[in-house]
C-alpha cells in the first residue's frame, strides 16, 4: 500500500484505493475486451513470455482490467496481491489446488457453502485429498484433528448458510502452532465487517459475486494473499523454488504461474469492470444491509409463527459476543429462520411480493430461499445438520430497500401462513 | 563494467564490483520487491541481494512472475 493510502480510511479505499487515471483522464479502468496482446517484435514478446519483462499476453493469464480489480482488492484487504478469477468457487478451487497434493488433507469447518462441501467431499475426494469437516465452535476439536498430512485449514467468517460465527483469530492461532495455512471465506461478511488478515487468516476468499458486487450483475471471485504465511517448509516442498525465488509472493507466483493459468478458470474483463464499480459502495450498502438485517430479525424474532431467528446480532444469539468482537458491533446482510415446518416454509416464501426467490445473496434486492430442498438438496440429513439446515429453515438475504416495504411483506406473508 | 542484462549487453559506468541491490537501482529496474534475480545462472536469495557481487562480465536476469506464460 502507497503511503498516502495508508493513511486513508476503509470506506475511502473502497473507492480510491489501489486505483490509477485511466487514458484521457478516465476516473474508470478501461474494459479491455481483448483475448490477446501484440508486440512489435518477436524478442519483446520473448521477453514477456521469460519473464524478462512486464507485460499481457493472453486474458486466461492477465488482462489490465483484471489487474486494476486486482489492485483495489489488494488495498482493500490489505494483502500483497490478489488473483481474480471467473467465481468464488473457481477461487476456491484454485487457491486449494494451489496447496493441497495427493494424499494431503484440508481440515475444514463443517459449517460451509454447499458448493465448497460439495468440492471438498466430493470432488477433491476422488484426487486423493482428505477434507476432515469440524463443528467450527470446538476448537479443541479441530486441534485435534489435525494430523501429520494436514495442508490447509479453512473456515468461513459467517458460516452459510448456518449463520455460526467461528473465532478466527482461534483459528489462526491453531493454524500458526501447527504451520499451516488459513484460508478463510470472508464472502458473507465482506471486508466491511472486517478485514480477516487482521485476525491472523493467511489467504482469503470472496464469491466478489454477492456483496462486493451488489447488484447481481457478475459473477467472479478472488483470492487474496496476505503474505504472512511462511512457504518454506517441509510441508510445503512444491513451493521451495517459488519461495526462493518470491519470498512472501510464492503462493501467489506458484499460483499465477501454474494452478490458475493451466486451470484456466480466468476471470471476465467486462464482470472485473463491473465488480469493481460494486466495490466503490460496499461500505454505504453494507450499512443499510447490516441495518435492516438486524430490524427484520428483531421483527421475526418478536413473531408468532416463527419458531426461531438465526442472526449473530440478536444477543440471544450463541455467536452475539465473538461475532460483536469481530466485526466490531455489525453483523452482515443475511439471516435464517425457522417456521413450524417446510410447508409452512413454502408458503411464506410463496407468499411473499417484494422478496425474490433464488439462489443468491448480497444483492440489493431482498432475497429468500429454501435451502433443504435447493442448494443442499444432495445433502443427507445429517450433513444438512453439520451445515444448520433443516426443513423449515428460510434463509433471507436482506436487501437495501425501505425496511418498511420489507417488514410489510414478511407480515403480509406470515399473516396467509394458516 | 560490461554486463550480460536479461541477454542483452550492457554497460554501466561503476567500476569495481557493485552489489545486487546497487545494480537494480543503477539499472532502474522496474518492480523490485518482485523481481527475481539470477547472477551466472544461479538463482539469488532476495537476503543476498545487498551482498551478491556483481563483477565485470557478470551474466544477469530480473525475471518476474507477474506476466507471460514460461514457468
Amino acid at each position: 500500500m502507497g503511503e498516502t493510502e495508508s493513511r486513508l480510511r476503509f470506506d475511502t479505499l473502497l473507492i480510491h484505493g489501489g486505483t490509477s487515471p485511466g487514458p484521457f483522464g478516465a476516473t474508470k479502468a478501461p474494459i479491455v475486451q481483448a483475448s490477446a496482446f501484440a508486440y512489435d517484435s518477436a524478442e519483446e514478446l520473448e521477453d514477456v513470455f521469460k519473464g524478462r519483462a512486464i507485460g499481457q499476453v493472453y486474458t486466461r493469464i492477465g488482462n489490465p482490467t483484471l489487474e486494476s480489480l486486482e489492485k483495489r482488492l489488494t488495498v482493500v484487504e490489505d494483502g500483497i496481491a490478489t488473483i481474480v478469477t471467473a467465481s468464488g468457487m473457481a477461487a476456491i478451487t484454485t487457491a486449494v489446488m494451489a496447496i493441497v497434493r495427493n494424499g494431503d488433507e484440508i481440515l475444514s469447518s463443517s459449517s460451509l457453502f454447499g458448493g465448497t462441501y460439495s468440492l471438498f467431499r466430493d470432488t477433491l475426494s476422488n484426487y486423493g485429498i482428505t477434507a476432515r469437516f469440524v463443528d467450527p465452535t470446538d476448537l479443541g476439536a479441530l486441534e485435534a484433528s489435525v494430523t501429520a498430512a494436514t495442508r490447509l485449514i479453512f473456515v468461513e467468517t459467517i458460516g452459510n448458510p448456518k449463520m455460526d460465527v467461528p473465532d478466527i483469530a482461534a483459528f489462526a492461532q491453531i493454524a500458526r502452532r501447527h504451520g499451516i495455512p488459513l484460508m478463510v471465506d470472508a464472502t458473507v461478511s465482506t471486508p466491511y465487517l472486517v478485514r480477516v488478515k487482521e485476525l491472523g487468516a493467511d489467504l482469503i476468499i470472496h464469491s466478489t459475486s454477492k456483496f462486493i458486487n451488489g447488484t447481481a450483475n457478475s459473477i467472479g471471485g478472488a483470492i487474496v494473499d496476505c503474505g504472512s504465511f511462511n512457504w518454506q517448509s517441509e510441508k510445503f516442498p512444491h513451493f521451495a523454488t517459488f519461495y526462493k525465488k518470491y519470498r512472501n509472493f510464492a503462493f501467489t507466483a506458484r499460483t499465477r504461474k501454474l494452478v490458475h493459468k493451466d486451470f484456466g478458470a480466468c476471470a471476465a474483463p467486462l464482470n472485473s469492470f463491473l465488480l469493481g464499480e460494486g466495490l466503490e459502495t460496499l461500505a454505504l450498502r453494507m450499512e443499510r444491509h447490516c441495518s435492516n438485517a438486524m430490524r427484520l430479525a428483531q421483527y421475526l424474532a418478536a413473531h408468532e409463527k416463527v419458531s426461531w431467528v438465526n442472526y449473530p446480532g440478536l444477543p440471544d444469539s450463541p455467536f452475539f459476543e465473538v461475532a460483536t468482537r469481530q466485526f466490531k458491533g455489525r453483523y452482515g446482510g443475511v439471516l435464517t429462520f425457522g417456521l413450524a415446518d417446510k410447508a409452512s416454509a413454502f408458503r411464506l416464501i410463496n407468499g411473499l411480493r417484494l422478496a425474490k426467490n433464488l439462489a443468491n445473496i448480497g444483492d440489493t434486492k431482498t432475497l429468500v430461499i429454501h435451502p433443504a430442498s435447493t442448494i443442499c438438496a444432495d445433502y443427507d440429513a445429517e450433513v444438512k445438520a453439520l451445515m444448520g439446515v433443516s426443513e423449515e429453515l428460510v434463509r433471507v438475504s436482506v436487501g437495501i430497500e425501505d425496511i418498511d416495504d420489507i417488514l410489510e411483506d414478511f407480515a403480509a406473508a406470515l399473516e396467509a401462513i394458516p | 563494467m560490461n554486463l550480460t542484462v536479461n541477454g542483452k549487453p550492457t554497460s554501466i559506468t561503476e567500476e569495481g564490483t557493485l552489489s545486487i541491490s546497487q545494480l537494480l537501482e543503477t539499472l532502474k529496474v522496474a518492480q523490485r520487491e518482485y523481481v527475481t534475480v539470477e547472477l551466472n545462472g544461479e538463482i539469488l536469495e532476495r537476503d543476498d541481494f545487498d551482498t551478491a557481487a556483481v563483477q565485470d562480465g557478470a551474466t544477469v536476469e530480473f525475471l518476474y512472475f507477474m506476466g507471460g506464460g514460461a514457468a
